[in-house]
Parts: C-alpha cells; sequence; structure tokens
C-alpha cells in the first residue's frame, strides 16, 4: 500500500512535529537534571505562554515580534515565581520528594483551572490560520512550518548545549546537578542556579509551545496532555542525559508515525506507553545514549570548582 | 421566577413546604404551585464538566425568564429548580431522587450520557418525564417509557449526510475517527449506514484523542483512493487534520459532523476549508438573527460566547419545550403528571423552538429534525441542502 514517497513523507512530517517535543523533553529533563525535581509546573508555564500569545495576537491584535516575546516574558515570570515561592520553599523545609511531586501536579491543576476560566474552553491556535503553505521537493510536500521549526528547536537545543558547555553558569549548573552540596562548598550559590534552571527551563517550553500553538489548536488541558510525551522522552533518554532526551524525543515522534507502515492506526498511541513500559522493566536507567559533552563536563569541575574559593562567590566573579 | 438550589437544609425545609402547599391543594396538580409550573434541570454546576454545565444551566435560565417575561404559560410562571449532577451518575441520582421525591416535579431536564442513563430507572419507576437534552448516544432511545431527547441521536445527521454524498455520486469513503466511545460509535454508524446504502468503506482508520500529528492516517486514507472522507474527530482536532490532509494533496471531499459547524473553523483553516460539508443541528449566529441576538447577549451580560454554542441553543429552548407541554395541559384542565406530561409531548409532538427551529419527538424515543449541510464557499458557510424536511 506505501510506496518511497508515502514512506519518505511519514519519515519527514515525524521528523518535523519532533521539533516541539524536542523542547519539552529539554525542558522536563533540565528541571529533572539540575534542580532533582519532577517539574509538571511545565504544563503551568507551557499555558501561559500560549495563552499570552493567543491574547497580544488574537484578541489584543498585536504584532508577532511583540506578542511572543511578551509571552515568553510571561512564562518567565511564572517560571520565577513557581521557583521563588514554591520550589525554593519546599526545599528550605527539605520536603519529601513525593510532596513536590504533588505541588508540581497542583500548580499546573490550577493554572489549567483558571485559564479555562478566563479564556473558556474552546480550542484556539496562536494566529488566526493554522494552515501552512506547502512546497513540494520530490513528492515530498515540506509545510512552511516544518523547517523554521526544526530551526527554532534545534538551535535553542544547541544554544542550551553550548551554554552548559562554555558559560561560567552553564558550568554551574553541571556542577549542582553533579553533587549540589559539594559545588555549594565551592561557592556556588545554589539557588541561583536552581532559579536559573527553572527560567531556562521555562524558556523551552515556552519556545516549544509557541511552536506546537502555531500549528495546532490549544485548549486548557492540552499541556498537560503534552507533559506525558516529555516524560516519557526524558526516562527513555536516561534520567540526568539532556542527550538522550532530545534523542528520545524524536526517536519517539518517529515511531509512533512511522508504526503505522507496520501496525493499525489506532495502536499508534500505545506504542509509546509499550515502550515507556518496557523501558522501566528492562532498563530503568533508560537507553543507554551518549552523554553530549560528559568528557567536558568533567573537565569543567576540575576547573571551574578548583579555581572557585567560597569567599568569591561565582555571580560576583561572573559581573 | 427561578430559582437554584443544592441540597441544603433551608431549600430541603421549603421544598418541604412547597411540598406541603402542593398536597394541600389536592395532589392533583403535581409539580403546579398557586400559579406556577415546577420543573426540573439537573446539569454539572461542578465539577470537570462545569465550564459546560453552567453555560447550559444559564442558558435554559434564560429561556425560563422570557417565557415569564412574556407573561408565563397562560398567566402562570414556568418555576425551574437547578440541582448540579456533577456529570457523575451517583450524584446525578440522588439530584433526580430529590426532584421526583421532594419537589415532585413531573418533568426534568438533564444530561450527560452516564447521568441519563443512571436515572433513567428511577424516571420510569416513579413514570416522571425525563427530556434529556444534549447527549446523543444512540442507546438514550431504549431506556424505558419516560426518557425521551429533544436533541438528535447520533445516527439523525449521518444518516442524512450520507443520503446527499451517496445521491451525488460518493460510493467509496474513508473514515478517520477519533479513538474513543464517541468516535467509535459515530464511526460505525457511518460505516453501516453507508453499506447499508451500498457504499463501500474503503479506509477506516483511528487516531489517539491526544495525538498531534496525523500523517499516517491521512496518508492510509490517500492510499485508498476513496471518493470522499469522512472524520469524526473532536472540535479541537478535526481543523488541524483537515489542514494536514489538504497538506498532504488530498484534493477528495471532506466531511465531518455539526461539532466542527462554526466560524472559527473557516478563521484557522482559511483556503483550506474550502469544500467541506458538515451537519448542522443547529442554525449558527450567521444564519439566524436570533442566534446572533442570543450570542450578543452572552457577551454583554458574560463579557464572552458561551462554551458549546449549539448545546446552549437546545438548552435555551428546553423550556420552551416543556412550558408548551404544561400550556396544553392548563387548557385541557388535565391534571399534570408524568403520565400526562408524556401523553401531552406525544400528541404535541412537533415543537418550534425559538433557537433551534422544528423537532418532532416521536413514539420510539427518537426526534426527527430537518437536519441542514453546510458547505464552506468563498469563505463562508453556505446551506447546500435540508435534508429530512
Amino acid at each position: 500500500m506505501f510506496d518511497l514517497a508515502t514512506i519518505m513523507q511519514i519519515l519527514w512530517t515525524s521528523v518535523a512535529t519532533s521539533s516541539y517535543y524536542v523542547l519539552f523533553a529539554l525542558s522536563f529533563a533540565l528541571a529533572l537534571k539540575v534542580n532533582k525535581v519532577f517539574n509538571f509546573t511545565q504544563a503551568a508555564v507551557m499555558s501561559v505562554a500560549f495563552y499570552t500569545a493567543y491574547g497580544c495576537v488574537q484578541l489584543l491584535d498585536w504584532p508577532a515580534f511583540i506578542a511572543l516575546p511578551l509571552a515568553l516574558v510571561a512564562a518567565l515570570v511564572l517560571s520565577w515565581f513557581i521557583e521563588v515561592f514554591g520550589f525554593s520553599i519546599l526545599r528550605e523545609r527539605k520536603v519529601e520528594m513525593l510532596f513536590v511531586f504533588i505541588f508540581t501536579f497542583m500548580v499546573s491543576q490550577l493554572t489549567v483551572y483558571l485559564i479555562s476560566l478566563a479564556f473558556g474552553t474552546w480550542s484556539h491556535t496562536i494566529f488566526q490560520s493554522m494552515f501552512w503553505p506547502v512546497t513540494l521537493v520530490g513528492p515530498i510536500a515540506i509545510s512552511g512550518w516544518d523547517i523554521p521549526a526544526l530551526v527554532v528547536a534545534f538551535g535553542s537545543a544547541a544554544i542550551l548545549f553550548a551554554f552548559l558547555r562554555f558559560s561560567r553558569w552553564g558550568q554551574f549548573m553541571v556542577a549542582v546537578s553533579d553533587n549540589p552540596d559539594l559545588a555549594e562548598l565551592y561557592g556556588i550559590e545554589k539557588r541561583k542556579v536552581y532559579l536559573l534552571t527553572i527560567l531556562i527551563a521555562g524558556a523551552l517550553a515556552a519556545i516549544g509551545m509557541f511552536l506546537y500553538g502555531m500549528r495546532a489548536q490549544v485548549q486548557p488541558r492540552t499541556s498537560l496532555d503534552l507533559m506525558l510525551f516529555a516524560t516519557v522522552a526524558t526516562i527513555i533518554g536516561g534520567i540526568g542525559n539532556l542527550f538522550g532526551a532530545l534523542i528520545a524525543a524524536v526517536g519517539l515522534a518517529v515511531i509512533q508515525n512511522a508504526s503505522i507502515l507496520f501496525i493499525s492506526s489506532e495502536w499508534q498511541a500505545f506504542l509509546v506507553y509499550a515502550i515507556l513500559f518496557a523501558t522501566i522493566i528492562f532498563l530503568p536507567g533508560g537507553l543507554r545514549m551518549p552523554k553530549f559533552g560528559t568528557r567536558f563536563e568533567t573537565k569543567t569541575r576540575e576547573i571551574s570548582l578548583a579555581e572557585e574559593t567560597p569567599s568569591a562567590p561565582p555571580s560576583t566573579r561572573a559581573e | 421566577m427561578v430559582t437554584f438550589s443544592r441540597l441544603n437544609r433551608r431549600q430541603i425545609l421549603s421544598a418541604g413546604a412547597a411540598f406541603g402547599a402542593t398536597m394541600a391543594m389536592g395532589g392533583g396538580q403535581a409539580g403546579a404551585q398557586a400559579g406556577t409550573f415546577r420543573f426540573g434541570l439537573a446539569m454539572p454546576l461542578t465539577g470537570p464538566q462545569a465550564l459546560y454545565g453552567a453555560d447550559q444551566i444559564q442558558a435554559a435560565q434564560w429561556g425560563v425568564a422570557d417565557i415569564n417575561a412574556a407573561g408565563g404559560v397562560n398567566g402562570k410562571k414556568l418555576d425551574m429548580i437547578v440541582l448540579d449532577t456533577q456529570a457523575d451518575p451517583n450524584v446525578g441520582i440522588q439530584a433526580m431522587n430529590r426532584l421526583i421525591n421532594v419537589d415532585k416535579v413531573p418533568v426534568y431536564i438533564t444530561a450527560w450520557s452516564a447521568v441519563v442513563k443512571a436515572a433513567a430507572p428511577l424516571a420510569n419507576d416513579s413514570k416522571t418525564l425525563q427530556i434529556v437534552v444534549g447527549a446523543n448516544a444512540p442507546s438514550i432511545s431504549k431506556l424505558g417509557d419516560y426518557v425521551y431527547t429533544s436533541y438528535p441521536l447520533a445516527d439523525v445527521d449521518l444518516i442524512a449526510l450520507l443520503k446527499y454524498m451517496y445521491g451525488e455520486g460518493k460510493k467509496t469513503a474513508g473514515v478517520l475517527y477519533v479513538n474513543n466511545e464517541t468516535g467509535i460509535s459515530a464511526a460505525e454508524i457511518y460505516r453501516d449506514a453507508f453499506t447499508a446504502m451500498g457504499g463501500k468503506i474503503v479506509a477506516y482508520e483511528a487516531f489517539d484523542p491526544k495525538a498531534t500529528d496525523f500523517t499516517g492516517p491521512i496518508l492510509k486514507a490517500r492510499a485508498s483512493g476513496a471518493d470522499m472522507i469522512h472524520i469524526q474527530g473532536q472540535v479541537s482536532d478535526t481543523p488541524q487534520i483537515i489542514a494536514q490532509m489538504r497538506q498532504l494533496g488530498i484534493k477528495q471531499t471532506i466531511s465531518s459532523y455539526s461539532a466542527i459547524f462554526h466560524p472559527k473553523f473557516i478563521q484557522s483553516l482559511g483556503a483550506a476549508a474550502e469544500g467541506v460539508v458538515v451537519t448542522s443541528l443547529a442554525p449558527s449566529p450567521e444564519v439566524s438573527a436570533d442566534v446572533a441576538k442570543y450570542v450578543q447577549r452572552w457577551v454583554k451580560e458574560k463579557g464572552r460566547e458561551p462554551n458549546g454554542l449549539p448545546y446552549t441553543q437546545y438548552l435555551y429552548d428546553a423550556p420552551y419545550l416543556v412550558a408548551k407541554i404544561f400550556e396544553k395541559l392548563d387548557k385541557d384542565g388535565t391534571a399534570i403528571t408524568g403520565t400526562s406530561m408524556r401523553q401531552a409531548m406525544l400528541d404535541i409532538k412537533t415543537f418550534h423552538l425559538p433557537l433551534t427551529g422544528q423537532v418532532d419527538i416521536l413514539p420510539d424515543h427518537t426526534v426527527k429534525k430537518p437536519v441542514d449541510l453546510m458547505q464552506v464557499k468563498g469563505g463562508k458557510w453556505e446551506r447546500i441542502t435540508t435534508i429530512g424536511t
């Protein structure tokens, strides 16, 4: 039934749609790696980012170049609020992980409920039309959304990896993720690192939501559904492995779409759960994927932390 | 006169007082206090479905208020008792018990299939008329003597759509349906009806309710070479599926059902919406001045359009339907009971309602309602035909 053109089309569309999944997975995996939280408040940040963009573009009729940065700021403000008035307080009180987990769920549910009250449950897109013009490259239809989305997603991922590898604060994040108490002994301010991590995770989630909202319709609960994919990709990629989460997100998107070549469409969604189940049972540490920059991370700790003195806080040196 | 009540002590006492007063009047006029006709409305006012339920209650309350403002029913006020079901069968049964045994209403309105099915035995045992407004599971027509619907069940619009398409020469069809109870049962109705007409289903593909990309099922449908492709999806995903279908080069006629019939569908798809055929079970603001005024009322009083506009239109009309039955019984001097309400409703049969138009309530517990087929032409909805007049 399927010719080569159809197979190529499925593969191309799968890779294109993996763009926002990559960003959601990176956001979730980053918060888990550095802050050690299953951060389901990410759904709240995603919803706020989308509805701010939607409100500015469609309700206030503002241009996208104003609306999208403003929505990004809204997402960052919410991320800051959640870290300062939520996570940091829970951390100080040394509450159990389960309680933090429940807190993140509560925040996302509350936000979704408030957004439902404010905007209703109708589906929206950021721009009025979700239809993108198509260019035929040989037999493959490439929509006007595909390539910009891939550039934005993988560009953001590249910036994140470069930040972790080359910037001082990125190195601090790696150090805190490795051993927060030791990092603190060397003068790294954990609180600032945790805040920075949540802000970066919030920005990634917001950008992913912009990509999603330009192509698909969004309801208040959509972000909660999208979180499942991010969680699965993080677990399959290996907890603490950002590059693994990225590869897993792309792989899952391709497998889920391409599976129609072999199985009935109604089993496509089941496949993700089956893979997750198998991973948890047989590979609890996730698939063994290379850790991007592992060698460098070790080197970073050796150099940066050795040079650090408790009396010279990183923030001062950064300035 | 509109009363909202939950199960609290004061209102149970007042309901008890009302009950006592009713009995003191002779008890023959169940549901009628001095100068009023009472009925119940049991919908989700709290819980996850409250966003829809609350708007539907609001619509029904406006219906009652407008009837009373226009002089009521033969000079008597309509009194609607509102109870919360949370769309939960257990809570729904408590609400119906209260309406039947405490408030002694002869008729009540409810929705949400699970609640409707759970409450049906209560209605049948107590001979209280249960009118379903909004739920559309075909099994509703088989729930017993006292359960009727004013809302067309799922097969009505799909069969109308298929009659038209088959007449237009479409002999093969592909079906893409959302893999949940609603999508599966509607897709089965479509498949069976089309096959019975002599058509052939050449692609029958499900997609996940949470899917964001539909390339696989779409390409399977494209490969089947069907004359037309029907989408039985959700309000949120159907425009996206159609956008992807057009992007993937599908030029066949695309059809869907009434949930897609709204102006935002065209806005969200632009040129990709051209040619799409859908059914309509309630007039839109574009084709009905009364509906346009109704939507303006929402915007003016609530600052927004209602959640699930067509459903709220049916709920606005529901008190008018009940009022018509009360009016007939009152004129005839017949005692108002669930049994007499049921019989009067079947005798009247055809109701002309302000926001949803004509509906025939049939003895087989279904409704006959003309189905408008709408097509996107030149960037707006145009009625191409009406089936079932």
